[in-house]
């Protein structure tokens, strides 16, 4: 179904051994790809640990590359001659032989966008198209985000892609942003906070460092999220994944994350990832849903349930076994406190236990920043506060996306869209047009794809975000916590 | 809410924390601890965690020595790590390294043992580092460092066991005064009746005692720090880049933390300054050329709460009965804080100072004009 088209054929060491990868491949991929299941170790160098979420923001990889550690190999792109180490435990300070120093550069771009999903892209395509100059950053080696990933076809309105597959849907936008003589792209590029006088420190990685420090008129962040954690006996061993990293695997590199593989969680991501799964030729033993109902829609349980695959409620792992790897894992029936039920146990012959448990949006940035912060459990965890046109309670600074509160691709578009032409219209880009479009996707967005009962969690959870723009000038003069 | 104690002392950073701990080791177990925020959320957990003896005043030097004593004793009691890893002073300077040998001397009267080491000593306890500029070190094999936040915890933890209680995100307002005798302490959350009233509140002591009427010269330096991710250990000394009084230190947990000298004006709030970052990282990559390659896990800011001689204020009031203040530590709290706790008990219960010199840092020497007099200040 999906056509994997390689690149060029390139070689690097993985601890001494000769690598033979392909062009536009992250090292971890390639590794994964013949047999490596081991790619670090805990600081006490005692236990070993796996890929997990294989989008740069676990620790589960963090290996030496031309000798500097602590480098996430699962964002670092192979190249000819690259030499990378395993860690055991806390490394050595960095071995460099040859120093390049990182040339600082001053950015006075109108607008600064972090991060390059559905969120970024739309909001850095919007605010060219109203003239403004953005500055585009990455820390990932290609844009898209999480939208390379995603194989089915969207649905919803054909202005937000309903059709489209969603890794064809990033190669349209990353292709459209990068020709775009408004948008100055980074990837590498990891924004690491803002500073006095509204500076934001970037770093941007790869042969020709460099230091950006990008001062904007507006940013948005659209910084996505994180794969959830749960706690249970053996969670780190390697053959644990999230869903989003066995994605990761087989949908944007085509490569089979296991063998046998049980799944924990029935939310939609559960119930798709153990589809694309059996797709993939995995066997798939079970899904474990601790509610006492499944979570995703009914036509994917259906799907699933359609090749033999017993979706397992009120159940919950309690152990992953194995020496190095997971060999077997054990799920256990729960009582209404959710708390395993003795003598219920199942245990399953697995390789690949993969947790679809939930996201939780990346709040470090608007921390840093001091933006006013809101726990919302629907929305994954802590988000900023936000007016209705997505600006926070830092003047300039907009979230959109999954870090604005977890939903999905079509709502990171339109919220990138109404960041982007709220910006326009503060600076004075626009016009009553832009204003117009701006309530009709007010509109759409709210009073129509939110109005939908599946997203009515989410929906809920994006109300207790949002604040007024009276309110929110309040929060910003401390007269009111907004929380 | 109206509470009565025998002992209330306000804020719970390592100061407070260590004098309630002298004094439940003397059996006085009645003490409330008053905290605005949590324990150990103004400079305690901010600090760098190093320890050192040579300074450069007879003051500081005893209540430092009787500290580096105390040190390993309550390591032990409490659980958490210290160690006697030194301070390196690199110098790079010709009247520098001639000051120091003054210094050096002076240490050497009060039996603190520092010395001149060369470039090539300097390489064998620093591996790696570059000492192409350099034309000597100070090395203080006395001085070493202490894990910040297991030494407060654990030790809070002794405190409460013994009977002591906490009261976090209770703020303290004023000292209630009369006929000259402190009797409570007014909080935003009630009243606290005490016998005896300990302010070691860093600089919320200031705006307490001034609600109270008491003046005390205190400045909020704004201070920058940064911390780099955990590797293996490298070396173990503090060091001072002595031209720029910057410092770095691997803490015990495996991070570098540097320190360095941005210009701020006291009492003003410090905000995040991306210079800082640039300042630090060019300071010591002079020195260790792989620092570029690590990554910043943190940057924060914090104070030094300085007074006008840069030392202490430490013991009784000398006009207002069972008032007692610690603070003004000047960027040097937690290195002598056992010390502090140990002298704040014994003036509290009367006894004996065990550093008699300690009764020179009493608040009325500024309204005496007997500032402390220190024959170099460096540190």
């Amino acid at each position: 179904m999906i056509d994997f088209s390689r690149g060029r054929k390139v070689k690097f060491y993985y601890n001494d051994k000769v690598i033979e990868a392909y062009e536009g491949e992250s090292v971890l991929a390639a590794l994964y790809a013949i047999g490596y299941r081991v790619f670090s170790y805990s600081p006490d160098g005692e236990r070993p640990r796996g890929a997990f979420c294989m989008i740069g923001k676990c620790s589960s990889c963090l290996s030496m590359v031309n000798g500097v550690p602590n480098t996430r190999i699962c964002i670092e792109p192979v190249r000819e001659g690259l030499r990378v180490y395993s860690q055991k435990g806390f490394p050595e300070v960095p071995k460099v032989e040859e120093v390049v120093e990182a040339e600082t550069i001053v950015l006075k771009p109108d607008v600064l966008v972090i991060g390059g999903g559905p969120a970024g892209l739309q909001a850095s395509l919007t605010l060219a198209e109203y003239g403004l100059k953005v500055v585009l950053v990455d820390e990932h080696f290609k844009l898209g985000g999480q939208l390379v990933k995603q194989t089915h076809r969207f649905f919803g309105a054909k202005k937000f892609y309903g059709g489209i597959r969603g890794f064809n849907i990033a190669s349209k936008l990353s292709r459209e942003v990068m020709d775009n003589e408004n948008i100055e792209v980074f990837l590498r590029a990891y924004a690491y906070g803002i500073f006095k006088n509204g500076y934001v420190g970037v770093a941007v990685r790869g042969e020709k460092p460099l230091n950006l420090l990008v001062r904007p008129k507006a940013i948005v962040a659209g910084v996505g999220a994180s794969e959830k954690m749960i706690m249970f006996e053996n969670n780190d061993l390697p053959g644990v994944m999230g869903a989003g990293g066995a994605q990761t695997l087989m949908n944007e590199y085509g490569i089979k994350p296991g063998e046998r593989a049980l799944v924990i969680g029935a939310g939609n991501v559960g119930l798709i990832i153990a589809y694309q799964l059996l797709q993939a030729g995995v066997k798939v033993h079970g899904i474990a849903e601790i509610m006492p109902k499944i979570g995703g829609w009914f036509v994917h349980a259906a799907k699933v349930r359609r090749y033999g695959v017993k979706i397992y409620t009120r159940h919950t792992i309690t152990k992953a076994i194995g020496r190095d790897r997971v060999e077997k894992a054990e799920i256990a029936m729960v009582d209404e406190h959710f708390q395993p039920i003795p003598g219920s146990e199942k245990v399953f012959d697995t390789d690949l236990v993969l947790l679809a448990v939930g996201l939780q949006p990346n709040y470090a940035f608007f921390s840093q920043a001091g933006a006013v912060m809101k726990y919302i459990p629907e929305l994954g965890g802590l988000v900023p506060l936000r007016t209705k046109y997505l600006e926070t309670s830092v003047e300039n600074l907009y979230v959109a996306g999954d870090a604005s509160g977890i939903e999905e691709a079509t709502t990171a578009f339109i919220e990138g869209e109404i960041a982007a032409l709220s910006i326009a219209i503060k600076l004075g880009a626009g016009n009553n047009k832009t204003i117009k479009k701006r309530e009709e996707l007010l509109d759409y967005l709210w009073n129509e794809y939110r109005k939908s009962p599946v997203v009515m969690r989410a929906c809920q959870g994006k109300l207790k975000a949002t604040v007024s723009e009276e309110e929110m000038e309040k929060i910003r003069r401390g007269e009111l916590d907004g929380i | 809410m109206v509470m009565k104690t025998r002992i209330a002392i306000i804020g719970a950073g390592i100061i407070g924390v260590m004098i309630a701990r002298f004094l439940v080791e003397k059996g006085v177990n009645d003490i409330v601890l008053i905290e605005k925020n949590y324990p150990g959320s103004g400079g305690s957990f901010r600090c760098a965690t190093g320890i050192r003896a040579s300074f450069t005043s007879p003051e500081h030097v005893e209540m430092m020595k009787r500290s580096i004593e105390l040190w390993p004793i309550l390591s032990e009691k409490h659980g958490f790590t210290y160690r006697r890893d030194g301070y390196i002073w690199l110098l790079s300077e010709e009247e520098h390294v001639e000051m120091f040998k003054k210094i050096v001397e002076f240490h050497h009267r009060y039996a603190v043992p520092t010395k001149i080491i060369t470039p090539e000593e300097i390489k064998e306890m620093v591996p790696t580092i570059n000492t192409e500029n350099l034309l000597a070190g100070v090395y203080d094999p006395l001085a070493g460092k202490a894990d910040c936040f297991r030494a407060l915890l654990n030790t809070l933890e002794y405190v409460k066991n013994k009977g002591a209680k906490v009261l976090t995100r209770t703020k303290a307002e004023k000292i209630i005064i009369k006929d000259s005798r402190a009797q409570a302490v007014e909080t935003n959350k009630g009243v606290i009746e005490a016998e005896k009233i300990i302010v070691a509140a860093g600089y919320g002591s200031k705006k307490i005692l001034k609600n109270s009427g008491v003046d005390i010269p205190l400045e909020n330096l704004p201070k920058h720090a940064l911390i780099t991710e955990a590797y293996k250990p490298l070396f173990k000394p503090l060091l001072i880049d002595w031209s720029t009084a910057s410092y770095i230190i691997q803490v015990l947990h495996g991070g570098f933390l540097i320190g360095a000298n941005m210009k701020e004006k006291p009492d003003t709030i410090p905000v995040n300054r991306i210079e800082y970052l640039y300042l630090a990282v060019k300071i010591w990559s002079k020195y260790f050329k792989w620092l570029p390659y690590t990554r910043i896990l943190r940057y924060w800011t914090g104070y030094y709460v300085m007074t006008p001689d840069h030392h202490p204020v430490i013991g009784p009031h000398s006009r207002i009965e069972n008032l007692y203040i610690a603070t003004g530590f000047s960027g040097h709290g937690f290195m002598m804080a056992p010390s502090v706790g140990e002298i704040m008990s014994q003036y509290i219960l009367g006894e004996k100072l065990s550093v008699p010199i300690a009764k020179n840092l009493k608040l009325e020497r500024f309204e005496k004009g007997k500032y402390v007099k220190e024959i170099a200040i460096f540190g």
